[in-house]
């Protein structure tokens, strides 16, 4: 046992800036989370038919499970990057209220959309299926399902507004807060910390994502209203995967911040920024607005320099994650003697996770590969495995470290076995989905051949354990509230 | 003084565009209507009013900016009675409200502002280039789908315009100085 303020760092974890604003997102997060995984094991055990599930419902599901999850981890991750820049910036209380205002008002909407108006589109809103239902749902569902991304993008707009005019207004521009002067050798006598760092370049390429996706979101409102206005499909394919692509690794890129800040106290050593883990940020910058590309490899009418570029993007991007974050992680974990608490265990799982996840998008990102296999369930396991072992660990990392206390104290029996349940649960989870995907078979199909039933089945064991390790921690959670963080 | 000069000049110049407006689609929405509006504000330039009033005049702006956004009403500016409203409302509803409003506003509201303008301008580049009908009767569809493009490429502009100082910092501030900058308020 030791206490954090043995390997306290100064400057750092001195404030606890709108924490309690930050407890309330991290306790809607892990609800919602725990919910929309439940979500996921209703459709896993239909597929396995070992329950009934309309086919209507089963594509609504997936819809509130695609949406709901990105727009959870989203939110988590906000509110980890929003946390940890308020303890180098002056962050404005009211806007992150207004934020979470706007948040949740996107996920009324998005929820009256699905479960009242039968909007089963997915996530994805791909144009121009939100106008051709087929009678499953009628135009206004649909539009209600985009005002509801629109409310929850102005919010993510004003929380980017007001972190980049702070990063500004500390640094001067952006430019240093990316850590040019120590890409560039220059002196620099209060260079960016790693948290600063990464929020500016998340600030960057989200904000860029949000403004294109709100142009192709408010055109395919346009399209709905009056189905006259025919937007070029491949345009908006191209908008809506930039959108939604910067989106889900904004959130990742945010969280990771959680590892930053929070494994100095364990490790001892300070996390600071380099001149490699500097260009590694801005060649994220620019990697992940570059990439998207690899999710039309499919559309043989793309420019096929396009499609090159995102098989190329696919193979570089992993290496500034790998080679900084995940291989720095090793160096400072390694001969640390940490104390291994739940907390800090979680954190480098999802640095695990998210390294190992980032293996199997590459192998999809190569063109010949992805002929076969973009359609299968290898899909929804690379990016699952992002998710359960990457962005949500870091979640839920950030949330037992919240209600930690003063004192590092070991793992007791339920983190423990909460830990070993979600790890072996999450981690059968994905593997299941990407033997599937390896065995050809579809994604996103309601209903599944009897070939298929053993993957479903084992998916669904495993995919229990998942809810069941989830809820440990969110009750735990929810049962410390009342401890001040480490 | 000689902001009122310019404002007139501005005033002069987008009247002495009318034939021009009535040729091109682009000229009449991007040259000649941002010209009235910049007449509006330089007339407006010394002007101060209170805090308070911020609100109903950013109003005003933004309900006379949305009116003159419609195709419908592109079209009904160039007839008489159009052209007239048109002359006398985006400098008066739209050029100076929205300059006496703008210091009273905070730097995250202007920033979604901009941020919104660019993704309307988006928005317009995809009606005006994928309308299957004439959007503007006096217009031919190959010019309106020019405009279609000029909104694409004034939204590309703009955000040029508006990140490349934020990104690299203000000039008068330095190469990214370590001291801050007094004038970006560090």
């Amino acid at each position: 046992m030791s206490t954090a303020s043995e390997n306290y760092i100064p400057g750092h974890a001195a404030a606890a800036p709108q924490a309690g604003a930050v407890k309330l997102t991290m306790i809607l997060s892990g609800a919602v989370f725990a919910l929309m995984m439940v979500f996921g094991l209703i459709m896993r055990a239909a597929q396995g038919q070992w329950i009934e599930l309309d086919a209507a419902l089963f594509y609504q599901l997936l819809t509130a499970h695609g949406a709901g999850m990105v727009g959870t981890a989203a939110l988590s991750g906000a509110a980890i990057m929003w946390y940890f820049g308020g303890r180098h910036l002056v962050l404005t209380g009211g806007i992150f209220w207004a934020f979470l205002g706007l948040f949740l008002l996107g996920v009324v909407l998005i929820l009256g959309a699905i479960f009242i108006g039968g909007y089963g589109g997915a996530w994805t809103f791909l144009f121009p299926l939100p106008a051709l239902s087929g009678g499953a749902w009628e135009a206004g569902a649909a539009a209600a399902f985009m005002l509801g991304y629109t409310a929850i993008g102005v919010g993510f707009l004003l929380y980017y507004l007001e972190l980049g005019r702070r990063i500004h207004t500390r640094y001067g521009s952006l430019a240093r807060a990316l850590g040019w002067n120590l890409i560039l050798g220059r002196e620099d006598n209060d260079p960016p910390p790693p948290a600063i760092v990464a929020a500016a370049a998340v600030t960057i390429f989200n904000s860029i994502g949000i403004i294109l996706g709100a142009a192709v979101l408010a055109a395919s409102l346009v399209h709905l209203l009056v189905p006259g206005f025919e937007v070029d499909a491949l345009l908006a394919k191209n908008l809506i995967y930039f959108f939604g692509h910067v989106f889900i690794n904004a959130s990742i890129y945010m969280a990771v911040t959680a590892v930053y800040e929070i494994l100095p106290e364990y490790t001892g050593k300070p996390w600071k920024s380099n001149r490699l883990f500097a260009i590694a940020w801005n060649a994220v910058l620019i990697f992940v607005m570059a990439v998207y590309w690899h999710h039309l490899l499919q559309d043989v009418v793309m420019p096929p320099w396009m499609l090159v570029v995102g098989q190329l993007v696919s193979y570089f991007s992993g290496i500034p994650l790998i080679a900084v974050t995940a291989f720095s992680t090793f160096l400072y974990v390694r001969g640390s003697n940490m104390t291994w608490d739940l907390a800090s265990a979680l954190l480098v799982l999802s640095v695990a996770g998210w390294s190992v996840g980032s293996i199997p998008a590459s192998i999809d990102g190569m063109i010949s590969v992805n002929k076969v296999m973009h359609n299968t369930m290898w899909v929804p396991g690379h990016f699952h495995t992002y998710l359960l072992l990457g962005e949500v660990a870091m979640a839920f990392g950030f949330m037992a470290w919240l209600v930690r206390g003063k004192t590092i104290a070991r793992m007791n029996g339920l983190d423990r076995a909460g830990f070993a349940v979600y790890l072996a649960g999450a981690a059968g989870f994905v593997t299941v989905f990407l033997f599937s995907g390896a065995a050809s078979i579809p994604r996103r199909w309601a209903v599944h051949y009897e070939e298929w039933l053993t993957h479903d089945r084992i998916g669904t064991l495993f995919s229990v354990l998942v809810v069941l390790g989830t809820l440990i921690f969110v009750l735990r959670f929810v049962a410390r509230l009342g401890r001040s963080e480490g | 003084m000689r902001m009122i000069c310019l404002g007139l000049l501005a005033m002069a110049e987008a009247v002495a565009l009318r034939e021009a407006a009535a040729a091109s689609p682009v000229q009449h929405v991007l040259v000649q209507m941002p010209l009235l509006v910049l007449a509006g504000v330089l007339l407006g330039w010394n002007l101060r009013v209170r805090r308070d009033w911020a609100v109903p005049l950013l109003l005003t702006a933004l309900t006379a900016f949305l009116f003159w956004m419609l195709p419908r009403s592109v079209d009904w500016a160039l007839t008489p009675a159009g052209e007239a409203a048109k002359n006398l409302s985006l400098p008066l509803l739209l050029g100076v409200p929205l300059r006496l409003s703008w210091p009273w506003l905070g730097p995250v509201l202007r920033g979604f502002l901009k941020a919104n303008a660019l993704s309307m301008l988006g928005v317009l580049g995809f009606l005006y280039t994928h309308a299957p009908v004439r959007i503007c009767n006096s217009y031919l569809v190959s010019a309106q789908q020019e405009l279609g493009f000029a909104f694409l490429y004034l939204a590309a502009a703009l955000a040029c315009l508006w990140a490349i100082p934020v990104l690299f910092g203000h000039p008068k501030c330095g190469s990214f100085g370590t001291a801050g900058c007094s004038r970006c308020g560090v």
